[in-house]
């Protein structure tokens, strides 16, 4: 088990999939993330070291993720709320805010388009 | 055309079933029923009988039979942990386990007949011209070094075979000239470094032929140091880091290397055990006094951090005066002839030129870095696994022009609209070729004797088979051959 970030990994899992799970880093971050501190592509959670580790906790902490960023995008759905603007409205009624048809498929906009977006976090260890 | 004359008789019998069907009592007795019929006979009896099936007790449902979904509802089923019906409930192969039994290398079968009369190379004959055209045995230390090196491939047949023996074609006695000339200079000149590049077809043998280097290198008692799959360096599933002060930034592969290291330990385990360091190599483990080659690749093995110093330590005393010469090979050329799959710290990929044993090697087979006690370099090509390079496509074509004193209008050039990998032009400019081409009728019979010999090929060889083996393997190309001979026969 390796501890990142707080949360707790596998030694199995590989470093980018563990890295991908914490809401805000995507394909592209964690690859920039690994090439800065040369972890290859394949890598295990299990095969780093200590440093390595260190720094990963390091780096994730100076980054805008999980719950820092999902307030900041609830706090700009909010604001769009309170000015009582149209895309605020559509937020807050769970339906698609850019002008997109509504006559069959809004699945997408019915999961995501909500004041709460992103949930309400993971628990950290 | 005109209707045929109607005949009253179907319309009167019709007419009459209306009637009698209006006016019929609830249950007409039998006989008046049968003789409203009796004209169409057949239909008194019926042909078959749906009552025991409708009286039969409803059979029990199929097990794992479920309803068609209705239109509309999802089918997907994604819950995890839940088998389908149907599916194997046995434990997957181990963590492991699948990896290893693609990469296993079988080099016996009980089941192959031993060949009688087979000679096995050895330090003395293994250079000479006598034995071309001869399939020879591999003795069996020469085999333990070799699949150290991991030179057998799983791909290629040895499985079949009672013990591993090759066949000394023209290509390979060339080879055993190059060690010869090698081994031996002319008077008053020092030990050349022979670099060369093996081009051909597919399953024309050149992986085999590096193998074949490798084992006539190693009987001459030299120095083998194999880098088995050049796919493995450069596509990102073995860690690296850069190397400490190098500018422009190097990148070594620790784990990569110390395993390197473990491999050229046990292929060359005699030599390594009895030569001491004679250099002061500045290692970042501490090295006993008066210690052996073994001793000191060992630091790297068991400190995977220290294996790039130590190997540079360990190269420096190979190539010191006075140790024997090196044969250093690399299977799959164009994987490293490209970036990699590494991302450098500013994500950018890194070319392969920049980890530091593509670098080691590259530097070898460019002529950059010269072998002071003589050796060869060869680099296969692969055509089944190789990514485009059109640098090494270039070179090679270019080689071979230089090779046959091409007039300078007949010799290939860039076509400048093409992207060039410069770094790859460069290092492969003064590079020549071997081409390894199919089998003469000669040597294909010799083989060909070896495989009926073996048990494996129920035929009798004489000319007229060869000859169509060898039309059918595309001229000789000995890959196609030991499949239309012994693969599917």
């Amino acid at each position: 088990m390796v501890f990142i970030f707080g949360f707790n990994f596998t030694d199995a899992t590989l470093v980018k999939r563990s890295l991908e799970t914490f809401y805000g880093i995507g394909p592209k971050v964690s690859r920039s993330i690994m090439a800065r501190y040369h972890i290859h592509p394949y890598a295990k959670v299990g095969t780093l070291k200590n440093a390595t580790v260190m720094d990963l906790t390091a780096e994730l902490s100076s980054m805008k993720i999980e719950n820092d960023l999902r307030r900041e995008v609830q706090e700009n759905i909010r604001r769009l709320r309170d000015m009582g603007s149209y895309r605020g409205r559509r937020h807050a009624m769970g339906l698609p805010v850019r002008g997109q048809n509504t006559r069959s498929q809004i699945t997408t906009a019915r999961r995501l388009n909500k004041i709460e977006r992103g949930g309400s976090g993971r628990v950290q260890m | 055309m005109p209707p045929p004359p109607a005949s009253p008789w179907p319309l009167l019998q019709l007419r009459r079933v209306c009637r009698l069907s209006l006016d019929r009592p609830a249950s007409l007795p039998v006989d008046t029923r049968a003789c409203l019929f009796a004209r169409p006979q057949t239909a008194k009896t019926a042909c078959f009988s749906t009552s025991p099936a409708r009286w039969a007790n409803p059979s029990p449902k199929k097990k794992g039979l479920v309803a068609a979904p209705k239109r509309g509802t999802r089918t997907l089923n994604v819950k995890r942990g839940k088998r389908a019906s149907g599916q194997s409930t046995a434990r997957p192969p181990a963590v492991g386990e699948r990896k290893a039994q693609r990469k296993r290398v079988v080099l016996s079968n009980n089941n192959a007949l031993p060949v009688p009369g087979l000679v096995d190379l050895d330090k003395s004959n293994a250079l000479s011209d006598d034995i071309r055209g001869h399939v020879m045995g591999i003795p069996d230390l020469a085999v333990d070094a070799l699949r150290a090196v991991d030179a057998f491939k799983p791909t290629q047949g040895w499985r079949l075979f009672r013990r591993p023996a090759t066949l000394i074609r023209t290509e390979t006695a060339r080879l055993a000239g190059l060690v010869r000339d090698v081994q031996a200079p002319a008077e008053g000149q020092a030990r050349a470094t022979v670099r060369r590049i093996l081009t051909g077809d597919r399953l024309s043998g050149k992986s085999t032929l590096l193998l074949q280097g490798l084992a006539v290198a190693w009987l001459q008692g030299w120095v083998v140091v194999n880098l088995p799959e050049a796919k493995d360096l450069v596509n990102g599933h073995t860690d690296y880091a850069p190397l400490p002060g190098s500018r422009p930034a190097q990148y070594t592969q620790d784990t990569y290397t110390a395993s390197l290291l473990s491999q050229m330990v046990a292929a060359n385990s005699a030599l390594f055990a009895a030569t001491r360091v004679v250099t002061k190599p500045t290692l970042p483990v501490p090295l006993p006094a008066t210690a052996t080659l073994k001793q000191l690749a060992e630091l790297g093995i068991a400190s995977p951090e220290a294996s790039w110093p130590v190997f540079v330590a360990l190269w420096a005393e190979l190539t010191h005066p006075g140790r024997p010469p090196v044969m250093l090979t690399l299977d799959g050329l164009s994987h490293i002839m490209r970036e990699s799959d590494y991302l450098s710290a500013d994500v950018k990929p890194i070319h392969s030129h920049d980890l530091t044993l593509v670098r080691h090697f590259v530097d070898h087979l460019s002529g950059k870095v010269p072998l002071p006690n003589g050796g060869i370099v060869l680099a296969a090509t692969s055509t089944s696994n190789a990514p485009s390079s059109p640098a090494l496509d270039f070179s090679v074509l270019l080689a071979k022009a230089r090779a046959r004193n091409a007039h300078p209008s007949h010799t290939p050039t860039w076509n400048p609209y093409r992207v060039v990998d410069q770094r790859a032009m460069e290092c492969l400019a003064n590079v020549d070729t071997l081409n390894v081409s199919g089998l003469s009728k000669e040597e294909a019979r010799t083989i060909m004797e070896y495989y009926a010999q073996s048990g494996l090929l129920r035929a009798k060889v004489d000319e007229k088979l060869v000859a169509e083996k060898w039309s059918l393997a595309g001229m000789g190309n000995v890959g196609e051959l030991e499949r239309t001979s012994i693969r599917l026969v």
